[in-house]
């Protein structure tokens, strides 16, 4: 079995007294997508900050392509992970455009000299770093905003620059928090499709959801958290169909489940209007990062 | 070791006075995350409300009898601080609670400035330093080679005092729990029917009280007060807050007085003499940001994600 | 503002109207009645505020301006008329305002612009009046954004349009800097009569962008941009042959171009990287006492004297070099802290100096006699001929200085467009989201902190040679704050802004020497007052500019995007 392009080993963190993650592993090989839920402070945002360097775990290590990632989220970004935020932090008063130049900052190589006197190598880097943001910008479809302010964009228009912004630094893992908090029906779809081109493109993605359907219907494999431990993980057969899970996190029969996410793959094939689905669980935008209230 | 002891002693009077001030700075903080850089100028202008009533409110015969004419003037001094804070925080705080960090920090700046300013224009002679009556029992404290001023030894009880009754008042009280609340999560603290307004107007309130004492007590100690001993005052007390943990009552106590150790030792036994320090002050500011930002009993600052 | 707007909707136009013809009207009465014998003026005749009714000069010649603009505007089909209009209104109302009250205070009481001795003078109650009315119908009328003009031109036509842009921008700004003459206690009405220049010029100004003129110019000269950097050079190189063209007026211009370029070094640490510094001037300092020492003048501890450019460099890296040590505790905390930090270095600088520390500074006696600049065989302080015209001596210090603010201005722009500015621009927007997409935090502080020292270090060697005199008093905490107020008042992040602001800041107190006591306490106050009602400052980043949307609406900062806020509003 070849090495998993993500991989988190052990990783336990407390704040405090508060045990926020106990011993969660997770394993993400090339080009899958792997979804984890949980219900409300179950560690989901906080275990992302541990594989992002934005925390240092108390005990366990990550590991991308096998090599211990550093905990500082400037090289781990470096090293080829990219995230989102569940609350949208874009910079706000830079274009849309800006906002993804700022994710190739990574792959520029131009020093504070060549910034200051813009040398010859300056303006073909620039060029460069401009093509390939307006390519991703159409890749997440958002084409001809370039100068447009993030602020004024619509919220899932933001959603989507956030993830041109984050595919903008060449990773190799891609992870989404919460990428459909607060869209409608329509939105999720298209938002579904695109990590499905994201994962064509070769990358791999982590993503958190509350949207169980949508992440039944997405993901290659399934982790749940609770408590700040994993439950289960596997394919989303096996998770779908897990007691502990459906008595811990989704209080329904799994029939019930079961027949809502077929209904939703069938919408999705025929290209219906997906307007008339309900959702499995209240879509919570929870405006605080959990995990983090000592 | 005579001038050492005598050094330490000035130095708990020093940090007596600039725990006093370091809990407004603290406290504000820990409410909105704002330096509030005017907060020094709170001190001074309790010092000068308190000469205003002095010279103006306190009648003639009672002018010489202590006890009357200091409580007066503590009044006096604690009315024109706090009055400043709530205007401040009014016209010049709560209109920015939601623009980015920067802007009420540079209000703030400016409310310090212009305090400062405005003072020194408009208080009577307030060009130059002012003398400042002594309000308290003449004469000094004699044990062993220490010499310490009653209106000091008052400071020290003062400051203690009123640091316990603080402490005591954020932790027992339906305030000080709906303060801590606020400052540990404003949004949860407003779901569970916090006023958030309340809560920053009784800080600015609480931490402007405890300057306008400080003022008046600095005059009574030191007989003589000037436009510039804010500014440089809420300094020290911002570094002792920093010292201690912003955010911290307890902190802030102890980081006082560490600053008021660390400025008369220094000012008797470094080179350079009192002119520096200001500047060995600073160093501790600098190292303790450096090696431990979140202070002596801070909790280390947390990413929000 | 809406609600009010909503009220006089239906008497808007005419308002309006009523308030241009009452200008018109001001601008004939007399302003001043002939009693005055209390005033502070030393000669009550030369005054301005004296003529006669219908003698229309002075002030009076921009208020029947602006009263005819007002009728144009509301007749004429122009795009954002109420916008046009509300400017023009204030406009006069500044002029009408600035005058009455200086009437009052300096020529003797409320009697002076009403009626005293039978004599009437309402000219200035009426100009209030209609300035009041203007505004008023103008906000009736319907605040719309700037027009934009898309009217394409070829080259040569854009070449000539520039051309003239800047000519009359040239014109303007000598105008600006020589109206009401030299300040001081010769001359105690200078400072009203510039402000009233100021307040008419910014509400001819405001109505120019409200119409979309000033709009297209920049975005003309953004197009042509070489072309208009080069023009713009050769115009403020003019400059000495203006009305401004004396030795004082060029010392004033060589001044405000030392602080613009320290303020534009500013700009990258407070507007770009969003760093609060309040020690800046002290790099602006060290730069001076360097180049001071280095100069040989007499005072100085090192017995070497080096050509100006080799110690301007070396007195700009040392300053480079104390940036990077003072920003350095950014590695370890946060933004606020930060300010504390430098403001505590000023400080110690400042007493360093004071005290002598190092020996390098000569304490409070400061370092006299630096010797002027002498580059290509002229001494910098002559005057200088150019076939048989003659110019003033300071001119070549202009040039210089002008050069110096072109150069820091290009790197500000270079920097700011580049891989590096826009890291600083996203660490002051989201420093947790900036340190997600791989940008170093800590360095990148570190290096606007190092690049915005140099800047000012350069400017501090300039200084010194020019002054001839480097004492401690002039890098002052309130020196800190009077840049960080120009960088603020102008806009952060903006170029234009901090030339623009500290133009202002350092020309007002030129012009109201009597008011010199209060200087501090205006500016602590206007920042109080800028980051209310205008936090992007006068003339705003380019990126902040879609901003102004919300400008009617409230004035309360827009910068944080509340999700939900964000759902619909695409406006």
């Amino acid at each position: 079995m070849s090495t998993p392009v993500l991989e988190a080993r052990d990783v336990s963190m407390v704040f405090g007294g508060l045990k926020a993650l106990q011993n969660v592993s997770l394993k993400l090989d090339e080009g899958k997508v792997v979804g984890l839920i949980g219900p409300n402070g179950a560690g989901k945002t906080t275990f992302f900050n541990c594989l992002t360097g934005l925390y240092t775990p108390t005990t366990g290590s990550v590991l991308l392509k096998g090599d211990v990632l550093p905990g500082d989220p400037a090289k781990v970004t470096t090293a080829g992970v990219a995230r989102t935020f569940q609350n949208i932090r874009l910079f706000p008063s830079m274009t849309v455009l800006e906002n993804v130049m700022v994710g190739r900052h990574v792959r520029m190589k131009q020093g504070p000299l060549a910034s200051i006197f813009h040398g010859p190598g300056y303006q073909k880097g620039e060029r460069a770093a401009r093509e390939r943001s307006a390519e991703l910008l159409e890749f997440v479809n958002l084409p001809g905003i370039e100068e447009e302010l993030a602020r004024n964009l619509p919220y899932g228009d933001q959603r989507r620059l956030e993830i041109a912004r984050a595919l903008a630094t060449d990773p190799a893992v891609l992870l989404l928090d919460e990428p459909t908090a607060g869209m409608n029906p329509q939105e999720t779809e298209a938002t579904r499709q695109l990590i499905l081109a994201i994962r064509e493109t070769g990358v791999s993605v982590v993503v958190i959801e509350h949207d169980i359907k949508f992440i039944f219907s997405l993901c290659d494999s399934v982790s749940v958290l609770v408590q700040g431990q994993l439950l289960v993980e596997g394919s989303p057969e096996v998770v779908r169909r897990d007691p502990r899970v459906i008595e811990a996190y989704l209080g329904k029969p799994p029939d019930e489940v079961e027949a809502e996410v077929q209904a939703m793959v069938e919408e999705t094939r025929q290209h219906g209007d997906a307007a008339e689905s309900t959702t499995v669980l209240p879509v919570v935008t929870d405006p605080k990062p959990e995990g983090e209230q000592a | 070791m005579s001038t050492l002891l005598q050094q330490l002693a000035n130095g708990v009077v020093q940090g007596a006075l600039i725990a006093l001030i370091a809990l407004g700075y603290t406290m504000v903080y820990g409410i909105i995350q704002l330096i509030n850089f005017a907060h020094g100028e709170v001190f001074m202008v309790g010092a000068y409300g308190g000469l205003a009533t002095y010279t103006w409110i306190v009648p003639e015969s009672v002018k010489d009898v202590w006890y009357v004419s200091l409580p007066i003037v503590l009044v006096g001094g604690v009315a024109v601080s706090v009055a400043i804070a709530l205007l401040m925080e009014r016209f010049a705080y709560r209109p920015l609670r939601n623009a980015p960090r920067l802007a009420p920090l540079i209000t703030a700046l400016g409310v310090s400035v212009f305090l400062q300013e405005f003072v020194r224009n408009f208080y009577p002679n307030a060009t130059a330093a002012l003398p400042f009556p002594g309000v308290f029992v003449q004469g000094q404290l004699v044990i062993g080679p220490i010499r310490v001023g009653w209106s000091g030894i008052l400071l020290i009880g003062v400051s203690v005092l009123l640091s316990i009754a603080l402490q005591t008042y954020i932790n027992r009280s339906r305030m000080g729990r709906a303060m801590r609340a606020t400052a540990q999560d404003p949004d949860t603290a407003k779901l569970m029917g916090v006023n958030p307004d309340r809560v920053i107007v009784l800080t600015f309130v609480l931490g402007a009280a405890l300057a306008g004492v400080a003022g008046v007590l600095f005059g009574t100690y030191l007989n003589n007060i000037n436009t510039d001993m804010g500014f440089q005052t809420g300094i020290f007390a911002f570094t002792a807050a920093v010292l201690g943990g912003v955010g911290s009552i307890r902190g802030a106590v102890v980081g006082a007085f560490i600053i008021g150790l660390v400025k008369t030792l220094a000012g008797q036994y470094m080179p350079g003499g009192t002119q520096y320090d200001y500047v060995w002050i600073f160093v501790v500011l600098i190292l303790v940001l450096v090696f431990r930002p979140q202070g002596l009993f801070g909790e280390p600052e947390r990413v929000r994600a | 503002m809406s609600k009010l707007a909503n009220t006089i909707k239906p008497f808007a136009r005419p308002l309006a109207i009523l308030g241009g013809v009452l200008l018109i009207v001001a601008a004939l009465l007399p302003w001043v009645t002939f009693a005055l014998n209390s005033g502070k003026y030393p000669d009550l005749a030369t005054l301005q505020f004296f003529d006669a009714p219908f003698a229309v000069t002075g002030f009076r010649w921009h208020i029947l301006l602006l009263g005819v603009l007002v009728l144009i505007a509301v007749f004429a089909p122009i795009p954002s008329k109420g916008r046009v209009v509300r400017s023009l209104g204030w406009g006069g109302l500044a002029v009408a305002l600035i005058n009455s009250i200086f009437i009052t205070t300096e020529g003797g009481g409320l009697g002076a612009i009403t009626a005293a001795d039978g004599n009437a003078a309402f000219g200035g109650i009426v100009g209030i009046v209609a300035g009041i009315a203007v505004i008023l119908g103008g906000t009736g009328i319907g605040i719309e954004l700037p027009a934009k003009w898309k009217v394409k031109l070829s080259t040569p036509l854009a070449y000539l349009v520039l051309v003239v842009t800047f000519a009359a921008v040239l014109f303007a700004v000598a105008q600006t800097l020589t109206a009401g003459g030299q300040g001081g206690p010769a001359n105690p009405y200078a400072g009203g009569l510039f402000l009233s220049f100021l307040g008419f010029a910014a509400g001819l100004l405001t109505a120019l962008n409200g119409i979309g003129l000033i709009g297209w110019i920049s975005e003309l000269s953004e197009k042509h941009r070489v072309f208009s950097v080069v023009v713009l050079l050769a115009c403020a190189l003019l400059l000495p042959f203006t009305n401004a063209g004396s030795e004082y007026w060029m010392t004033v211009a060589a001044n405000i171009g030392i602080y613009a370029a320290t303020a534009i070094g500013l700009n990258i640490v407070v507007g770009l990287a969003g760093l609060l510094d309040l020690g800046y001037v002290a790099f602006m300092g060290i730069g001076a006492v360097v180049a001071a020492n280095l100069s040989g003048a007499a005072a100085s501890k090192v017995g070497i004297d080096l050509p100006f450019p080799i110690a301007a460099v070396i007195a700009a890296i040392i300053a480079g070099i104390f940036g990077a040590i003072v920003g350095s505790p950014t590695l370890r905390v946060r933004g606020d802290y930060l300010a504390i930090v430098t403001l505590a270095f000023g400080e110690i600088f400042t007493r360093s100096a004071q005290n002598n520390i190092g020996g390098l500074t000569n304490g409070a006696n400061a370092i006299p006699g630096v010797p002027p600049l002498d580059l290509f065989g002229k001494e910098f302080n002559e005057p200088l001929n150019i076939g048989s015209v003659e110019l003033p001596s300071g001119v070549l210090y202009y040039v210089l200085i002008v050069l110096l603010v072109a150069a820091v201005m290009a790197i500000f722009a270079n920097l700011k467009f580049s891989r590096i500015g826009r890291a600083w621009i996203a660490i002051r927007e989201d420093e947790d989201a900036a340190r997600a997409m791989g940008i170093k935090t800590g360095k990148a502080k570190i290096l606007a902190f190092l690049v915005g020292a140099t800047l000012a270090g350069l400017a501090g060697a300039v200084f010194a040679h020019k002054n001839g005199t480097v004492s401690y008093e002039s890098f002052k905490f309130l020196e800190s704050v009077t840049l960080l107020a120009a960088v603020i008042l102008g806009g952060m992040g903006s170029i234009p802004g901090a030339v623009l602001g500290a133009s202002l800041l350092f020309v007002l107190p030129e012009k109201l020497r009597e008011f010199s006591d209060y200087r501090l306490m205006i500016f602590g106050l206007a920042l109080v007052l800028i980051m209310r009602f205008r936090p992007q400052g006068l003339v705003p980043d380019r990126h902040r500019r879609a901003e102004l949307a919300g400008e009617d609406v409230g004035g309360v900062p827009v910068d944080e995007v509340h999700e939900h806020d964000t759902k619909g509003a695409t406006a």
